[in-house]
């Protein structure tokens, strides 16, 4: 199964489980806003999507995931608006039948969503002034 | 003629102060073309930045001609997660 979405607000995290019989690897991934960017103090990120165009990539990614590793579920919620310092503006979930191709297919899609998602920070410096941010870390 | 929308993000809108800008082209107009005349209005703002194209919200590789109604936007480096 593949979920995905957009949120404008705290993400909040997908559900777990104990009742997966043959699901043995459930991996997450939280991405966090880091108090540096590009060397400067920063007091929130705030994250702009195209609309329309950033969750139809995320689920072209997701799927492309899912063809190129045997994963059973991917789960994604990407923040977009203000994110202040130590919040999540990434969580995904995946499930596997081993851990192997869970962490691989992790990997991927995190690298696939930071090439292709059309989706962009701007710092909002501590002194309030507002600039593209020119991190874009793979 | 024809008239598009510009769809502006991140660099692109840092660099006209605007999130959505229309044009009126000339039929025939390629991509390259208008991201010449995009990068030129831009008065140097857009130099240092490199840029994929989206025409109605699909990435594009070739230089594609321009349709009267298309949104077009140029894409900066990307930045989720």
């Amino acid at each position: 199964m593949i979920i995905v979405e957009i949120v404008d607000s705290d993400i909040e995290p997908f559900v777990s489980s104990n009742n997966q019989k043959e699901k043995g690897a459930e991996l997450i991934f939280n991405g966090r806003v880091r108090e540096t960017e590009h060397g400067k103090k920063i007091k929130t990120l705030e994250y702009e999507q195209y609309e329309g165009m950033a969750k139809k990539e995320l689920i072209n990614i997701a799927r492309e995931t899912k063809k190129r590793f045997p994963v059973d579920d991917i789960f994604c919620r990407h923040r977009i608006g203000k994110v202040k310092v130590g919040e999540a503006s990434l969580h995904v979930v995946i499930w596997s039948k081993h851990r192997k191709e869970g962490l691989e297919a992790m990997t991927f899609f995190i690298i696939e969503l930071k090439k292709r998602v059309p989706i962009w920070k701007w710092a909002i410096l501590k002194d309030g002034k507002k600039i593209p941010s020119k991190c874009n870390h793979e | 003629m024809i008239k598009i929308k510009l769809k502006c993000f991140s660099q692109v809108k840092y660099a006209f102060g605007k999130s959505e800008i229309s044009y009126e082209l000339k039929e025939g107009t390629t991509i390259k073309e208008f991201e010449k005349m995009v990068r030129e209005k831009a008065k140097g703002r857009l130099d240092d930045v490199s840029m994929s194209v989206a025409i109605n919200k699909q990435y594009i590789s070739n230089n594609a001609e321009i349709k009267d109604g298309d949104e077009v936007a140029f894409i900066p480096p990307v930045q989720g997660g």
